[in-house]
């Protein structure tokens, strides 16, 4: 029952939201919403050891709409309950048109994340996979930026080829099913497919994954997206949207194709090492400040797409302390951005300098989350790097040295930026800038707080997912 | 006693924490000079309980003591806790830390007087200290690497403080990437080092080096990668360009982080891993041969550095060269003696020279000074007494830290001794150069009207040229009648691969040759720089080409701008617009075109109507839907 309430909270509140007019009503009443949910999730982690639900909603179709979790879900849901209330409160600043369309839109995408999260079988969570880009869809086509209609089209028509891709997976493998056929995860998992279709099949599961994460190659409507979505927009793909890939590919690909995987391995390990690099150095050169995150969000996201075709203790103990971390320093640092934007109007590089004269709060801000994004010892980002760091060279140590490039290229291209926005000499236009105010503080203040929190005291988290870890590395046969 | 040291070990560390905590939330509210006196304050804290912490650790009658404080990560077999090491290695280095870092944040209090975001200055330099405490007292590799990062992070903070400069800030970002790649070398060797014994604490790990044998490849390659990280923060030959560029930063950030402590975090390290460092000859070796191509190379761009700091900053790198050579002939002890005395001396001299520019209005150019020794006579003896120390003239500190690597390195091979010896007395030909174009003849900048600096500024110094003075005592050898303190204080947690002492009458020849040349050395300079006062030439004055090349400091800089650093805007750009642009997005492109060229229909439907693939999706789920019924 919980997980149903956890499910639908979102989508019935943003119904309800739908019949108000008044804006500061409709926020309020989102972002409540979003904390209970964020409450109730941090319950159930600390008092059900595990808990499912099932119910006979079309037994005709061998199928059940069951609801279930594990660490990993767990993981998954904690990142997407924790990240909402901000996404929500971030959206206080000014009178937006439509406000209660997109809290409903946001609340809508919510829920469908969750459910594909909790999802128990194949078909369930394509419903709710597909589900998640109608509303995203029409937050980036109503309130994107600049080039939206031809952006947000291509990162439609993008994803959803990967869909299709996925769509047929699935069907085939329901129809290998034994018996009735199904597309519980249970019995996919119990299928011995022969190691020659496993090869190919790999790929076919593996291409939506790895557009929605995105891995390099997959990953050319991303930038434009990110750089084009609105704060809201931005957060929500940046911070939830990509690990969907993760969590798709953790279910799918290791508990079913195993030898596809292990097959593949070096392969896809490769081609997420050259995303790091590639993305890294790209970034540094980047003057629009969002194409540039979009860049390093993509680097990050690729090494944690290594560490999880690694395979081992350490490099999925670090995907998964990376997943939260990951989303809270993203999703902060998306804030600050935009937060400049507003303040200055811009967002490429070279107009910007000396903001920190007029504004020395967001400039602290600015660092920290800085920090927690080039894996400062003591934040969030040094835990899951230094893990999944670990597990590479467990790995080998070649691709330890590769995927630790980030460290270098990390503070290349991030401290040039910020030295670009808010040093140097005083700039005459953002002399009268307004420092960081109230409503940024209760953004600001406690993602920052779990940067240092977590990466100070990470324990929870690495215990949270400590059985399903071990659980996940004896998937793969040992070669 | 055991207890009183786990009851107040973390104190030391916490005063400074505390301190960055005040000065930098309150930093709107403190007045006047209150940010420096609690930053002051909090750090001579941390100094007493060190003090407290090192009796204490001589009556309990361990050698050492681990504190735990908590568990940080815990996933596996790793297991690493957040806890402290109290021993003799660690207290000589937090005593340095706080002592000298108390002194400094002292003197800071009349340096940066005036200064508009002093409050933001004492509260970087108090989260240095903390740092740095961090990083001599971590119990295990990845504590040390806390430190040794946060160090890094707040060195670039105080390189770049006066942050309107674009100059500084690209100093300090290129201080902060280059110590960065060499802490990716040294995480890597600590991740080889978890996998090797399963597990990162000194003492497991050092209990267990036993097994490994001598020379085996793995230990060649752990100790070599720890070695990257010490070059890096250590400013060694091939990662040392950030250190002359570093100093950018106020003066006492020169002194304290980029002479007495940061830099040496490095030297402690490898001391720290000396059982390690043992079992691998070759690395050894890399390390006397990089050693002394810093000590000598950094010397002598240092004899035609005309910018007061720079002269300091190439002379520290090349005194950090000298303790790798130290390190590199097994000698752990002797760096580390010489890393105390060079904590001294070379703290005093960037005071000194800060209380220099102070009094000449910021001017740093030594060819402009000249003179000052009657209008601060304060400034001018502690710096004397620091010259002596730095050039090795006994009974100065320098003189017993710097002859003990040089006898070491004549056991080792009388090669290594004559070029360890020719740099030294470069070291001192520079040294006295800098001293009588500064303090001799006539004053060159007229506009300037130096004054001795007040008194928070030169009690500092004072104390500091009294350790100067004296700090060799700590160690003095059997051949002076003394007991080598420091070398057999540190016993307990270095194992040295040679007998750290000096004996027989070799040496004694040795040390008087050298004083001889020392003395001829001083001679040298001063007839050239106060009889005939010869000022160096003005910069747009033609040289021969090798005095060019010194000047220009070999054109490493811009050999390294033109090896990396343009290749790699390059390569970015040519990533984004060639590949990304070019191939990877107009392939996707090209795919959807041509698919959506394939049907008739597709492009009828294709003519923007957005809605058609939300219609599309559900109509595909419905698909599905019906599928499954059917089959």
């Amino acid at each position: 029952m919980i997980l149903l309430i956890i499910l639908l909270l979102p989508i019935v509140t943003g119904l309800f939201l739908l019949l108000l007019r008044n804006p500061a009503t409709v926020r309020i009443i989102a972002l409540t919403s979003a904390i209970v949910n964020l409450l109730i999730t941090l319950g159930l982690i600390i008092s059900v050891p595990s808990a499912s639900y099932t119910v006979n909603w079309s037994h005709f179709m061998g199928t059940q709409f069951s609801l279930g979790f594990d660490g990993i879900s767990l993981i998954m849901i904690l990142l997407t309950n924790l990240l909402f209330p901000f996404i929500i409160l971030s959206g206080f600043t000014r009178a937006h048109i439509k406000i209660p369309v997109l809290n409903f839109l946001i609340l809508f995408t919510q829920s469908a994340l969750l459910g594909v999260f909790l999802a128990q079988n194949a078909f369930l969570f394509y419903i709710f996979w597909e589900l998640t880009l109608i509303p995203v869809y029409f937050i980036l086509l109503l309130w994107g930026g600049e080039n939206r209609r031809a952006i947000t089209l291509k990162f439609f028509i993008y994803t959803l080829t990967g869909s299709l891709f996925l769509l047929f997976g699935i069907i085939y493998l329901f129809t290998l099913t034994p018996g009735i056929h199904t597309t519980d995860f249970s019995a996919f998992n119990q299928l011995h497919i022969p190691a020659a279709t496993q090869t190919w099949l790999f790929w076919i599961l593996f291409v939506a994954f790895a557009i929605k994460m995105p891995v390099f190659p997959f990953h050319t409507w991303q930038p434009s997206t990110y750089t084009m979505a609105s704060k809201q927009g931005v957060m929500i793909l940046a911070g939830v949207l990509t690990k969907m890939g993760i969590y798709g590919a953790l279910r799918f690909l290791f508990p079913i194709v195993p030898q596809g995987v292990v097959y593949w391995q070096n392969t896809v390990i490769i081609m997420c090492l050259i995303g790091v690099v590639y993305a890294s150095v790209i970034a540094f050169r980047q003057t629009n400040i969002k194409r540039l995150i979009a860049f390093s969000s993509m680097a990050h996201i690729s090494l944690m797409a290594a560490a999880m075709f690694v395979l081992n203790y350490y490099s999925l103990q670090g995907l998964f302390f990376q997943v939260i971390s990951h989303g809270v320093t993203i999703v902060a640092l998306f804030y600050v951005v935009h937060l400049v934007q507003e303040r200055t109007g811009t967002l490429e590089l070279p107009q910007m300098g000396g903001l920190k004269h007029a504004a020395p709060n967001m400039a602290i801000l600015l660092l920290i989350v800085v920090l927690g994004s080039i894996a400062l010892p003591l934040t969030a980002g040094f835990v899951g790097e230094f893990l999944i760091i670990t597990g590479l060279a467990q790995f080998s140590i070649w691709f330890a040295i590769l995927g630790g490039s980030t460290m270098i290229l990390g503070a290349i291209y991030m401290l040039y930026a910020y030295q670009r926005i808010m040093l140097g000499d005083i700039n005459p236009a953002y002399i009268k800038v307004k420092d960081i105010r109230a409503l940024d503080f209760f953004v600001l203040i406690p993602l920052i707080a779990l940067i240092l929190i977590l990466g100070i005291y990470p324990q929870p988290i690495l215990n949270l997912v400590e059985e399903s870890v071990k659980a996940m590395q004896n998937l793969i046969p040992v070669n | 006693m055991v207890a009183l040291i786990s009851t107040i070990a973390w104190l030391v560390p916490a005063f400074p924490l505390l301190g960055f905590l005040i000065t930098g939330l309150a930093k709107n509210r403190l007045k006047n000079n209150q940010a420096g006196i609690i930053a002051s304050t909090l750090v001579s804290f941390s100094f007493i309980t060190a003090v407290i912490l090192f009796f204490s650790l001589r009556s309990s009658g361990q050698d050492s003591v681990t504190v735990t404080l908590f568990n940080w990560i815990s996933a596996g077999d790793l297991k690493i806790p957040f806890a402290f090491l109290i021993d003799h290695l660690s207290i000589t280095m937090m005593l340095i830390v706080t002592g000298v870092g108390a002194l400094i944040h002292i003197y800071s209090i009349g340096y940066m007087h005036g200064d508009e975001r002093v409050n933001s200055f004492f509260a970087q330099m108090n989260l240095f200290t903390f740092s740095m405490l961090l990083l001599v007292m971590g119990a295990n590799y990845l504590i040390l690497f806390i430190g040794w990062e946060g160090v890094g992070f707040c060195s670039y903070l105080l390189i770049g403080f006066w942050f309107k400069n674009p100059a500084f800030n690209y100093a300090a970002r290129k201080a902060f990437v280059m110590n960065r790649i060499g802490d990716l070398g040294f995480i890597l060797g600590i991740i080889l080092l978890f996998f090797t014994f399963k597990s990162v604490s000194f003492t497991e790990v050092f209990a267990q080096a036993g097994t490994l044998q001598a020379g085996a490849p793995l230990i060649t390659l752990i100790t070599i990668l720890l070695l990257v990280g010490a070059v890096g923060k250590s400013a060694q030959i091939p990662l040392y360009t950030w250190l002359p560029d570093a100093m950018a930063g106020p003066t006492p950030v020169s002194a304290l982080i980029h002479a007495a402590t940061m830099v040496t975090a490095g030297i402690y390290m490898i001391a720290r891993s000396s059982i390690l460092y043992n079992l691998a000859p070759i690395t050894l070796n890399i390390m006397i041969g990089l050693g002394l191509a810093t000590a000598i190379f950094a010397a002598v761009i240092g004899l035609r550095q005309n910018d007061i700091k720079k002269v300091l900053a190439y002379s520290t790198v090349s005194q950090l060269g000298y303790m790798f050579l130290a390190l590199g002939l097994g000698a752990y002890s002797s760096a580390v003696f010489h890393l105390t005395t060079h904590a001294f001396f070379k703290a005093l001299l960037f005071l000194g020279a800060g209380s220099i520019i102070h009094a000449m209005g910021g001017e740093q150019d030594i060819r402009k000074m000249g003179g000052l020794r009657k209008k601060m006579p304060v400034t001018y003896f502690t710096f004397l007494a620091a010259t002596l120390a730095i050039s090795g003239i006994p009974p100065f500190s320098g003189f017993f830290s710097k002859d003990l690597i040089l006898t070491k390195a004549f056991e080792n091979n009388p090669v290594l001794y004559v070029l360890a010896l020719g740099g030294a007395l470069i070291t001192c030909f520079y040294m006295f150069r800098l001293l009588y174009l500064v303090f001799f003849g006539d004053q060159r900048l007229s506009s300037a009207h130096p004054h001795e600096s007040p008194r928070v500024m030169t009690i500092p110094l004072i104390i500091l040229s009294i350790l100067s003075v004296f700090g060799g005592f700590l160690n003095i050898p059997e051949l002076f009648g003394g007991k080598s303190g420091l070398g057999e204080f540190l016993h307990s947690a270095i194992i040295s691969k040679v007998t750290e002492e000096l004996a027989g009458s070799t040496e004694i020849g040795l040390i008087i040759s050298s004083l001889a040349l020392l003395g001829l050395i001083i001679l040298l300079a001063y007839r050239t720089y106060v009889k005939k006062a010869i000022i160096p030439a003005e910069d747009s004055k033609s040289l021969s080409s090798f005095s060019k090349a010194i000047t220009n400091k070999f054109y490493i800089d811009e050999i390294y701008t033109a090896l990396f650093e343009r290749p790699f805007g390059f390569l970015s750009d040519f990533f984004f617009y060639n590949v990304e642009n070019k191939v990877l997005d107009a392939a996707v492109d090209g795919i959807g075109t041509a698919t959506s060229r394939l049907g008739g229909l597709a492009r009828k439907l294709q003519a923007g109507n957005m809605s058609f693939y939300l219609f599309a999706m559900v109509g595909g789920i419905l698909l599905f839907i019906i599928f499954i019924l059917i089959v």
